[in-house]
């Protein structure tokens, strides 16, 4: 009876460890990917510096605010695996206000022109301070939103920027892509190994009760 | 903020944090502490833990990305990291090439063949 079973967790064993192979064999082609892409993306760097200037690629040009432009979706699955999916935000979604700060901007400059010009009559003027301080009160909310942090990052670096930095952006575009897989992949290894730990505690545990049941038999 | 997903961390040298800052996963405003730290030759071991801490701590970081000579310099920190999420990678620096028998995880993967296992 016991002898089946001790097969059964013998291949379960050869099983998981092939697996176990089989992640840290593509764990390391990752890895190399992700490595070469890293120094890619360094090397481009080190060109737009060479062609910008030193102090023009450096932390000095980080923006006062950012918003993040890449999320990941992280979830753990039954099997105690997680998984993750990088997501990209779109910036198409800030064009509402931007309509309406471009549409704000136009009765603000009416005012601007109404104050230089000359005074007619006392009436007329006050009718213009109305309708000024009308304006005055849509304007100011809007006036605030000047910066948009959700902007592509290559633009703190001004506005004509070198082919190399966009290749840098490019190269570590993908090191965060493949971030997400070798994560994963870093997970899925640590419980297979901890699967492999319980198995062959098991394989072990079985092995003692198959050897002291043959003993028995040869004792009788 | 269940919709919104999670942020990348990352905590590296100033061109680390640069490529990837300019990839997008940057956040600074003022409400919230940064998701990145440049580390520069001044930055103190307990700067590092602290911020590697926070990042542990805050529910909103999926993926902690860290140079692994700075990994180096808090390697107990990272050793005591048992949770799946956030998953903490080890990337190389331009002056410190990866290496493989360093890294956290590949240790603890290698750690499980002993003389036991084989018999």
């Amino acid at each position: 009876m016991g002898v089946p079973e001790l097969e059964e967790s013998f291949l379960s064993l050869d099983a998981k460890l092939l697996r176990f192979m089989d992640q840290l064999e593509l764990l390391e082609e990752k890895r190399a990917t992700l490595n070469s892409l890293i120094e890619q993306g360094w090397f481009s760097l080190s060109k737009a510096r060479y062609s910008m200037g030193n102090k023009q690629v450096s932390a000095l040009q980080y923006a006062s605010e950012i918003e993040p432009l890449v999320c990941v979706h992280a979830r753990t699955l039954d099997n105690g695996e997680a998984e993750f999916c990088i997501e990209r935000v779109t910036q198409s979604k800030e064009s509402g206000k931007d309509e309406r700060s471009i549409e704000d901007i136009g009765p603000q400059e009416e005012g601007v022109r109404r104050r230089n010009k000359p005074k007619k009559d006392i009436k007329e003027k006050q009718e213009d301070d109305i309708a000024r301080s009308k304006k005055a009160t849509e304007v100011t909310p809007v006036k605030k939103n000047d910066q948009n942090p959700q902007q592509d990052p290559l633009k703190w670096f001004g506005i004509l920027v070198p082919q190399s930095l966009k290749q840098a952006q490019s190269s570590f575009k993908q090191v965060i892509e493949l971030s997400a897989e070798i994560a994963a992949l870093q997970i899925a290894i640590l419980n297979t190994r901890q699967e492999l730990k319980n198995s062959m505690k098991d394989k072990h545990a079985l092995q003692k009760k198959t050897s002291t049941a043959q003993v028995d038999k040869v004792a009788d | 903020m269940a919709g919104r997903g999670k942020l990348i961390a990352v905590i590296g040298d100033e061109d680390t944090c640069t490529g990837f800052l300019l990839g997008g996963i940057g956040e600074l405003n003022k409400n919230r502490k940064p998701n990145f730290l440049v580390v520069e030759k001044d930055t103190s071991i307990t700067e590092i833990e602290e911020t590697f801490k926070s990042f542990l701590a805050r529910n909103d970081i999926g993926i902690i990305l860290i140079n692994q000579f700075i990994a180096e310099m808090i390697r107990h920190a990272i050793d005591a990291h048992m949770q799946s999420i956030p998953a903490v990678l080890e990337i190389p620096s331009k002056e410190h090439p990866y290496d493989a028998s360093k890294d956290s995880i590949l240790r603890r993967a290698k750690g499980m063949f002993s003389a036991d296992d084989f018999r």
